[in-house]
This record gives structure tokens, sequence and C-alpha cells, in this order.
């Protein structure tokens, strides 16, 4: 968090550490600029900061982009997008001549991560899309990260290059071999400064080890190991292995007619490293830990809130589907994401959240026409504050959507190129579902429903949001005082 | 009754979704299939169990096709008579279910007149477009899976769909549903009455030029109905040699392609095994077993195992995804 204030960026990492509710407050306000600021996040102001990508109304297929995710510092940014590309933000060192003026994040490096393939033996296309991006921690100077499509995980090392070497004896500054017979004097090479060059390159190749598509990759806390998910089944890798990975879950019935429910999303526990947590298609999120078995089908906890029946529709299982599941940086609670909801979960009770905020509600008497143009599939993610006291999520119309967890309140934004004027501040928007329409609501059936935010991330120590747009990237933050 | 009417058009938009999922980049994604297949159980169990019998008991056996179905029905239906768990939960009752579930929206293609008080002289009629219209899915899913179609545009290209489904469905939970009344009325309910006059004017543009493409399958019953299960059997047939070849050929852990065909063909198959008990869609559920060896002749097994099993092909067929 370089050019931050310490106690900013310290009150911020000792709250995250801390207790997730109450407590937490000053943490966010600490966060948002040094006090003064009232407790919650929906006491702050968000303003927009930055937007990347095409303004074309044209969007191409590839440059949708398919994850979006922060480092364990904050300071890098990364994406990835359906044409198998990455493409890592840095935030810029904070200007001396402005020093209560947030860093920008600017391109640091883009690369092709995966290709399309093609798989022969099942006359099957393999989509390039990036799936999931984790970021390991730091521990050189190079950055590392993992990248997934439905297939093959790749870790990707990506570092600096800001020196090169000079005065070779075998060759010229052309490259070009020199006749050894010919040197008379022997010199040592010098380091000479160059203009600096990020370079991304596949350290290790995660394939072959998934017959279904993979939805999610953890990083463990023990930062050796990871897993992978896909619809059936959970590996447990390590780090340096490629030719081998442990399966620790496979739901896959005998006979698979049998089928009927499917693995959405899988996490490790942020701080326990024999715990993970894996959710099912059918809402339920199952706890597992490594310690009790080498596979572990049987799991340590269950969490499930018995269904409503009064709201039965054709389709509840579609819209009870869990399609996000994360950990809370303390590690004491969990959220889930529905179609309808985000739910928080305590781990120590399993009977019912704790917390369910409603993203759309008025979206539930639409189901039907949302199950016809597909919008009722889409896999919305879910994201924590830093100091775990805030959580968010994106909606329809690129709306996006806020809850503070100590004050009760939500809010609704939206990433548009209209609010895009530099540290705009982002009018909270209102969908109104029925009756009169007030002035500056928006009706439901104006929403658009192409513009979906599924992606969000959130700054693991400040209020700085980057919310995926379809192609674009916004990047907002909190105003200062 | 509208939830009749919703309940079809969401198993046609269903079957839809299914067919267009083989031609997606990517392959199948097992997990949006299951969630299809819940909803097309969800709304069959509607379709089913929406109780306006009155509606149906009009009109007679009218076509050949008819009389033979329903006493090769009540076979299969009363040995299974207790049904596994899965399948065996009442229908939710009406009055509370309406309340929850979603208006029923128009449906500009399908008027729905016909639908209420159509009177005895159609209905022969409508069953034998019925089954031609079911002969049009058959194809059109043939075609799908020799790669000779386009992609299908979901709801434009599977009118035919529910009456398919309609059709099968209607059959063994008949049996089930009014254990009293066997015979043609729940026949007659479940399959021919509500449809055929409406689908006729939509479906055969819609659906003809992709059959022909298919594998030249069936252009025979594409246009007129004829009597009920010999021209059933033989385009599907047909049309099988083609791609069930290649796709038997798929490995092992496939990404449960062949549930797809089996899922459709289990549709049939359930039917038209009924009538003749030989392997109408026999190749495409060889493809879709994860155990294909499991039969010396794998289309006569997974034609009477569904049936047979579990007495409702369709819960096997649905979760089969």
């Amino acid at each position: 968090m370089a050019g931050e204030g310490p106690a900013r960026g310290g009150a911020g990492r000792g709250s995250r550490a801390g207790a997730a509710r109450g407590p937490d407050a000053p943490g966010v306000s600490a966060g948002a600029g040094g006090g003064g600021c009232p407790a919650g996040g929906n006491d702050l102001q968000w303003c927009f900061s930055q937007v990347k990508g095409a303004i074309d109304e044209d969007v191409a297929e590839a440059d949708i982009i398919s994850t979006v995710e922060f480092n364990y510092s904050g300071d890098l940014l990364a994406t990835g997008d359906k044409g198998g590309r990455v493409v890592i933000f840095q935030r810029e060192q904070e200007n001396k001549g402005r020093p209560h003026s947030r860093g920008e994040y600017n391109v640091y490096s883009t690369f092709q991560s995966h290709e399309p393939e093609f798989d022969y033996l099942k006359s099957l296309e393999i989509e390039e899309k990036i799936n999931k991006i984790r970021w390991l921690p730091q521990q050189n100077a190079a950055h590392f990260l993992l990248s997934t499509n439905d297939k093959t995980i790749k870790l990707w090392k990506i570092s600096e290059r800001d020196k090169r070497a000079e005065g070779y004896n075998l060759k010229d500054e052309d490259g070009r071999l020199r006749d050894p017979f010919r040197i008379t004097a022997l010199r040592v090479p010098i380091l000479k400064p160059m203009d600096l060059m990020v370079e991304a390159s596949p350290r290790r190749i995660f394939a072959n080890a998934h017959t279904y598509h993979i939805n999610s990759i953890s990083v463990n806390s023990d930062h050796e190991t990871y897993l992978s998910a896909d619809d059936l089944r959970i590996n447990l890798w390590h780090l340096e292995i490629t030719d081998r990975s442990f399966n620790i879950v496979d739901i896959k019935p005998v006979n698979m007619e049998e089928l009927t429910e499917v693995i959405t999303a899988a996490e490790f526990h942020p701080h326990q490293c024999n715990v993970f947590v894996y959710s099912s298609s059918k809402g339920t999120i199952r706890l597992c830990d490594m310690r009790s078995s080498a596979l572990c089908d049987r799991h340590a906890k269950f969490f499930e809130e018995p269904e409503d029946p009064s709201s039965r529709s054709f389709f509840s299982e579609i819209i009870s589907s869990i399609s996000d599941v994360k950990f809370s940086h303390s590690g004491r609670y969990m959220m889930t994401r529905d179609y309808l909801s985000v739910k928080v979960w305590d781990l120590n009770m399993e009977s019912r959240p704790v917390e369910t905020h409603q993203v759309h509600e008025y979206l539930r008497s639409k189901l039907c026409s949302l199950y016809e143009n597909d919008c009722i599939f889409d896999k919305f993610e879910c994201c924590w504050s830093g100091s775990d006291s805030a959580i968010m999520t994106g909606s329809y119309n690129n709306f996006f959507r806020m809850f503070d967890r100590n004050t009760r309140r939500d809010v609704t934004l939206e990433a548009s190129r209209e609010n895009s004027k530099p540290r705009a501040s982002l009018k909270p928007r209102k969908v109104c579902t029925g009756g009169k329409r007030k002035k500056d609501e928006i009706s439901v059936d104006s929403l658009d429903f192409n513009k979906k935010i599924l992606h969000t991330a959130w700054h693991p120590a400040e209020n700085i949001i980057a919310v995926a747009a379809t192609n674009n990237l916004y990047i907002f933050q909190d105003k200062l005082n | 009754m509208e939830f009749k009417l919703e309940a079809h058009r969401i198993v046609s938009i269903s079957l839809g979704k299914i067919y267009n999922s083989r031609v997606q980049r990517g392959g199948i994604k097992l997990h949006k299939n299951l969630l299809v297949s819940l909803v097309l159980r969800s709304a069959r169990q509607v379709y089913l169990s929406d109780p306006c019998p009155g509606l149906y008991l009009a009109g007679p056996a009218g076509s050949p096709a008819m009389p033979p179905p329903p006493p090769q029905q009540q076979q299969p239906g009363e040995p299974a008579a207790g049904p596994p768990a899965g399948w065996g939960e009442p229908p939710p009752p009406p009055p509370p279910a309406r309340a929850a579930w979603p208006e029923p929206e128009p449906q500009p293609e399908r008027p729905a007149a016909p639908v209420t008080g159509a009177g005895d002289a159609p209905r022969g009629g409508e069953v034998e477009a019925a089954e031609a219209a079911w002969r049009r899915v058959e194809g059109a899913r043939e075609a799908a899976e020799g790669g000779a179609a386009g992609p299908a545009g979901g709801s434009d290209g599977f009118p035919e769909g529910p009456r398919g489904t309609r059709r099968q469905c209607g059959c063994p939970p008949g049996a089930e549903d009014r254990p009293g009344a066997p015979g043609a009325c729940p026949r007659l309910a479940c399959c021919c009455a509500p449809r055929p006059a409406e689908d006729e004017p939509p479906a055969p543009p819609a659906v003809g030029p992709r059959k022909r493409g298919a594998a030249g399958v069936g252009g025979g019953p594409a246009g007129g109905p004829a009597s009920g299960s010999s021209p059933l059997k033989k385009p599907r047939r047909n049309s099988e040699e083609q791609p069930g070849g290649a796709a038997a050929a798929a490995a092992e852990e496939e990404m449960e392609t062949g549930n797809v065909a089996n899922l459709i063909s289990i549709f049939g198959s359930s039917f038209s095994g009924l009538l003749r008990k030989s392997p109408g869609g026999g190749r495409e559920e060889a493809e879709g077993e994860e155990s294909g060896a499991e039969a010396a002749e794998p289309g006569q097994i997974c034609c009477d195992k569904p049936v047979l099993r579990d007495m409702n092909p369709w819960s096997t067929a649905i979760v089969a995804f």
C-alpha cells in the first residue's frame, strides 16, 4: 500500500483480522480517510474514479470481463476476459503534490493466459474464457497468480525487468556471436537500466484433472496448496506439483441418472488450512474438514435454509442455486449468493443464515421471462469489504448493490459512462416496483438485462471497488473528507 | 387452466434450451442442463396435476393410433405402482401454487381458443397432427445430432416439443394420477386435446427445412398425419443410424452429451417403445448411458428400463442430466 498513511493501513489490516461486527466500524472509517467519517459502508459517498475498456457500443464477445480480483495488498488488480486474456492494473504511487488523492490504477501487464482448445476425443471445444483468477501471497519481487478456464489451471509469474546486462564477451550488442579467436580481452558485463518491462510467464500448468467445467479455484492459507472445483469433483493441488492432484470431494453418482445436484463454488477457509466449503445447485453449503478423512464426501457441517413453501414456483430450484460463496476476512462468516438474494451465514449455525439481503426481489415475478432469455442462469458473485462490515454484489442494468451489515442500510448504484466524471459522486438508484413511478426511478420493465454486473471486487483494506460491466471495468472510491 | 398453458410453454422452452445446449461452444454445461431438467419436471408435474378433466373428456379416440397405447400404458404403470420417492410427491394443491406462480404471459404464437371446447370432430385429426408433430421433433433432434442443423432458435424450433412430451408424459402418469379412469380419457387428456389445432399452423414451416436437412429423414411424416406408430418408428430409426455410430464412440466419461439425446429420446421411446417394444430410441440411449456396455442390446434395455423401472421415464431422463 505504497504511500498510504501508516495509520490507515494499519487500522485497516487490524480490523480485518479481528471480529466482523461492531468494532470494525472504526476500521472502516479509518480506511475512509482518517476519521471523521461515520461508521458504516453507506455513509460513505462513492464516487467515480476510473473506467477501463472500450466505449464502443459494439462489444466484442472476447472483451467481456469474466473475473476481477485484487491481490493481497490491493496494489494489483487483475481481470480475465472471455478471450482468455489477463490484464493486470497496478496502483500508482501517490502523487506527492496531491497527498489526499488516491493512486490510479494503470495497466501493468497484459498477456494471453488461455487459448481455445479442442478435445478430439469428445469432439468438444474448450473455451478459453478465464473463469477465475486468484492471486498468491507475495513472497518475493515477483507476483504470482492462478488463472483457470474450464479445464486447465495455470500459474503465472509476473516479474519486472528494469535492467539489462551489457558487455558480453561472446556476443556483441546485436546479439551476434563473436568469434572466440578474435577476442583479445575479457570484460565483465555490467547492468544498465532500461525501460521497465513486465513479463508474464507460465510457471506451472495443471491440466487433465477435471472432466467437468471448473468453476472455482481457491488458494489455501498454507500458501502451498490450492483447490479446484468442477461440477462434481474438487481436487487438491500442490503448487509445485503438476502431474498429480488429490480428489477430495466427489459427488458424482454411480448412475448419472440419479444426479440431482452439482457443485457451484468452493473456497478454502482464510485461516484454517484444513477447512473448506462448497456450495451446491440446491442452495446448500457443506463445510468439510480435511483432517477427518482423505475423501471429504461427508461434510462436517451442512448449511441449509428451509425453503419457504409459499414461494414455490417452477423456478424455485434455479433461483436457490448458489452462484458464489465467500468467507469473510475474519473467517467467522461466509456469504452466499443465489439469484435473488445474498445470505450471510455464521459458521457456527447451520440451520439458517444470520442475514438475508434481497438484491432484486422485484424480479421474482419476472422469473419466467428471465428463464426464457437465460438471465436466470446468470452467476452473480459477491464480495466482502476489507473490514467485513459491508457486502456488495451486482445486478442488472449495470446496477450493483451494497449492504452495510452494521447500519442495515443498503444502496443501489450504477456503473455507467454518464456518471464518469472524475470524482463525481454516485447517486443512489431506485427501481420502481409497481404503481406510480417517481422521478428518477426506473421501472422494472425498463431494466436492461444485457447490462449485468456479475463480477465485483473490493480492495482488501481500503474502500476502493472494482466493478466489471460487460467489457468495461469501473473503479470507484469513497470520497475523502 | 392458465397454469397448464404456462407449464406447457415452459416445457417447450426447456426443451429448446436442452436442444440448443448441444451446439453451444464449450460443450454441454452440466449445471445449466440440470436446472433446466428440474424446471421441465416441475412444469410437467403442474401440467399433469392441474385438474381440468372436463375439457378433455369430450371426444372419442378417433385415430387408429389412439387405442393401442392406453392398454399398454397401463401395464408399466401398474407394476411400478409404488413409485420411487423422487417422483412420489403429490402435486402442489392448486390454490396456493397458483398464487405463487408467475402470471401466464401472452403467447403470441399460440391462439388460446382451440384449447377450450374443441368439438369431437377435430379430435381425431388432432391426434394425428400431434403425432406428426412429434415426429418432427424427433427429426429436428436428429438434425442436431448429425450436426446438420444450425443452432435452432429455442422457442422457434420447438413449438412441437411440448406436443411430443405431452403425449408421452400423459400416458404413464395418466394411469397414476387417475387410477379410477383408465383408458381413453386420460390418454386423451394428456395427449391430444389442448394443442394440436393451434400448433398446426406454426409448426410445419418452422420444422420442415430443418428436418429435411438432417438426414433426409421423414420428409414424409413432416407434412401429413399418418397412422400412429409405424411412421413414428421409421424416421427416428433412420436418422439414428448416422449420429448414433459417431456418438456411441464417445468416451466413457463424456460430458453427458448423450444424456441430451437420452432425455429427448426417452420422451419418445417410452411411448414408441411401448408400441413396439423394439430399440427405437436405442442407439441414442446407448451413447448416453454411462455404462454403455451394460446391455448387449442397449436399445432394448434402454427402452424397457426407463419405462419399467421407474414408471416415470421422465424422472429418469430428467435426472439423467
